[in-house]
């Protein structure tokens, strides 16, 4: 092969080095993108040997976690890909490139996406004017998976490509929020519900059955009350940047009580907490943290993670709630 | 007043005969599809064994002239009066009867989804001349225990403990369930079919539970039955309460499974105490029920004693609390037998009566169930199913045809066997 990477060579190499980044959580990060880049490299070299240079200008941008550059050690797939001329031949080179780039992650070592949230689906690739149209079709529709996948395509980010085409598609979204807050009310209520992670006696709730007795899921009830908040606070505010803590940093000052109070710190130190605790084996583990094996200082440390996330939300749902009536 | 205790009591022992559609509900409801044909047709035919070995020997083992341990006359028993009984004997007979064959129920309870027809069978033979019987006349037939002044009004050890020592019994020999427990150790939540089968059954036992216990007055006399009914529905309500609250507060679900065992534990709990203690006891009864059910279920999973449907902790751990609260509540004016609790100037001496029927009576079920199942499991060449009939279920193993036809045949042919454990609570 030209330049030596194959989906193996990938492979071989994400299973080396990312040992060597795995407690650090930016590091972790870049090293995730860098290699999802890779991937997406060799496959269009692939495509591109059976059918030409792309008809189009594209960019692939990554959701979710990834999108949000809050990768744990294992990751599922969520991306997408934004082209530019509207044609046949583009839609069938893209969505196949889309197959090729999820398979190539998939053989390096990053799961399928349950949801089918790639750029193998239909759904999730399509040129800058069909995007537009679906967007717009998302906020009309207002159903609870409409909303629901308007709010991963609000986490998206450009790794391979023009910048400009999300930056445009986001902006289609925020504009209609600005026009209409009510959208914002129909995404809070779509994320409203929220795992307890901490109970009347302020103990911590631990799965009972399945293979996960005894473990807590750090996603459910610690991670996605501060992501799912800030990420609505964002929206309001039309800041699009797609992580968690650049996010809280690029509030407006109207809303600068959310950047002052210590929401940061705590989910900066969240994200170090699983990667320090959470288990560790695959990708169905990785969110779960043994509440038995963990020192009493880190269980302390837990609850209070989680409990500011709650406040967060809470406080978000109060903006929000306020904003709209 | 003859024709009036007679008709109470006859009308009782329907309700009683009713619960064990409570109990098939219960039970088919808390486990899998695959087993709902067998789990209702099973609690029939043993009722049906219940039902002739009680008349060929139970009756008289219970009732009949002996010794401490077992009476020896009136086997067959062809429906004569029964002097200074104050109702007419084949009533009696009939309800005492329906007893044996709850007691006999609840003892399948640690029998389900894997033991085989056969074993079914033979227990509840077995089970029904050799365990329940004896217990019955220590109580309740002037043995040894009754002439102590042990109080169990209604039967909270004589029939809830000594089924659920069988179902202990059962459950240890035939080892947990496929699925039950993941190679960790850890326990898997296998979910019942249907939540609303588990809650009918529950509110049938409930109404069945005022013939349970309003009906062991075995009298109409100035109508003391409407105050151990009252008694009885108090701690029902209760124990529900108590039991939603406890597993709210500690595991963050509002588990309505561990609800329905709630009331069921202050339904056991208050079968001893019902007629002795003031209505206010019979609240703290239940509530306390409901609370221990809860833990009581956590700890057996947790020690991997796999009880389908929970028999043990509702019927044995709340069977014992409910016989020994008696020695704590039961008031001078209302302790007709034995000597008032703990609380009302009795001291220790009757809670010490009470601990020691307990204890005498959970033993004995225990040990003699054990045995009894160990020498079938030597006749049957084991108790349980094998693995494949286990995974196909016991209505195609057991008896060749699905409680639920049309859906488990598609999903058979389709190679799935209605496996349905969930991998992770």
């Amino acid at each position: 092969m030209e330049d030596g990477n194959t989906y193996e060579d990938l492979r071989n190499m994400r299973e080396q080095q990312i040992k060597h980044v795995a407690t650090d959580h930016s590091e972790l990060n870049h090293f995730h993108d860098h290699l999802i880049g890779q991937v997406v490299h060799r496959a269009l070299e692939k495509v591109k040997k059976e059918w030409g240079p792309p008809p189009s200008p594209f960019s692939f941008f990554l959701m979710g976690s990834g999108g949000r550059f809050e990768q744990a050690l294992w990751s599922d797939q969520d991306h997408g890909i934004v082209y530019e001329m509207p044609s046949n031949e583009a839609h069938d080179y893209f969505l196949k490139l889309g197959k090729e780039i999820s398979d190539g992650l998939h053989s390096v070592g990053y799961e399928y996406c349950d949801g089918n949230v790639m750029a193998s689906n239909p759904l999730w690739c399509k040129s800058i004017e069909e995007w537009k149209r679906q967007l717009e079709n998302w906020m009309e529709d207002e159903s609870f998976e409409a909303i629901r996948h308007l709010l991963i395509f609000i986490d998206a980010r450009v790794l391979v490509g023009r910048e400009s085409y999300i930056k445009d598609l986001k902006h289609v979204i925020h504009t209609q929020i600005v026009e209409s807050p009510f959208l914002l009310k129909r995404m809070l209520n779509n994320t409203m519900r929220l795992q307890k992670g901490i109970g009347v006696f302020g103990q911590l709730l631990v799965e009972t059955h399945g293979s996960h007795t005894g473990e807590i899921n750090l996603k459910q009830t610690a991670l996605f009350p501060y992501v799912n908040a800030v990420r609505l606070l964002a929206m309001k505010d039309g800041v699009m940047k797609t992580s968690t803590l650049s996010r809280l940093d690029s509030l407006s000052d109207e809303m600068s009580r959310f950047k002052h109070h210590d929401y940061k710190d705590k989910f900066r130190q969240l994200l170090q907490f699983r990667l320090v605790y959470g288990k560790q084996e695959n990708y169905e583990a990785v969110h779960y943290v043994t509440i038995d094996s963990l020192p009493k200082e880190q269980k302390k440390e837990l609850k209070e993670m989680m409990k500011t996330g709650i406040e967060l939300y809470n406080d978000t749902t109060k903006t929000i709630e306020k904003g709209c009536s | 007043m003859f024709l009036m205790n007679s008709l109470w009591v006859m009308f009782s022992a329907v309700l009683v005969i009713l619960m064990l559609g409570g109990f098939i509900l219960l039970e088919a409801g808390s486990t899998r599809m695959k087993n709902a044909g067998h789990i209702a047709g099973k609690t029939i035919f043993t009722f049906g064994i219940a039902s002739l070995v009680f008349w060929a020997v139970g009756y008289g083992l219970i009732f009949g002239e002996g010794n401490g341990f077992f009476g020896l006359t009136d086997f067959f028993y062809s429906g004569y009066e029964i002097e200074g009984l104050g109702l007419s004997g084949p009533v009696f007979f009939l309800f005492q009867l329906a007893f044996a064959g709850i007691s006999l129920t609840i003892a399948f309870g640690g029998f389900a989804e894997r033991a085989k027809l056969t074993a079914y069978i033979l227990f509840a033979v077995l089970f029904s001349v050799l365990v329940y019987p004896v217990i019955a006349h220590w109580i309740w037939g002037g043995g040894w225990l009754a002439e102590h002044g042990k109080q169990d009004f209604a039967g909270s050890t004589v029939v809830h403990l000594t089924g659920a020592m069988g179902a202990f019994a059962a459950t240890i020999l035939l080892k947990p369930r496929i699925g039950k427990y993941n190679k960790d150790g850890s326990p898997n939540n296998i979910a019942g079919h249907n939540q609303v089968f588990t809650a009918l059954g529950v509110l049938v036992l409930w109404v069945g539970w005022f013939g349970f216990n309003a009906g062991s007055t075995l009298s109409a006399d100035a109508a003391f039955f409407g105050f151990v009914a009252m008694n009885t529905n108090l701690a029902a309500g209760a124990g529900a309460v108590a039991a939603l609250f406890v597993a709210w507060a500690v595991t963050g679900k509002a588990d309505v499974p561990t609800m329905l065992n709630g009331g069921l534990a202050g339904l056991v709990a208050i079968t001893a105490s019902c007629a002795f203690v003031d209505t206010w006891a019979a609240v703290v009864i239940g509530l306390v029920a409901g609370f221990i059910v809860f833990y009581s279920m956590r700890f057996f999973e947790k020690r991997k004693v796999d009880d389908p449907i929970f028999a043990l902790s509702v019927h044995g751990v709340a069977g014992v609390w409910g016989t020994l609260s008696n020695g704590l509540f039961a008031t001078p004016e209302l302790a007709t037998v034995g000597k008032p609790g703990l609380f009302y100037g009795g001291g220790f001496e009757q809670l010490g009566v009470q601990a020691l029927g307990v204890g005498a009576s959970g033993a004995y079920a225990f040990v003699v169930s054990f045995i009894l199942l160990v020498i079938i499991k030597k006749v049957l060449n084991g108790l349980r199913v094998t693995e494949e009939e286990e995974i196909i279920g016991l209505d195609l193993s057991e008896h060749g045809s699905y409680g639920y036809p049309e859906f488990l045949e598609t999903r058979h042919q389709s190679g799935q066997h209605g496996e349905s454990s969930s991998k992770s609570g």
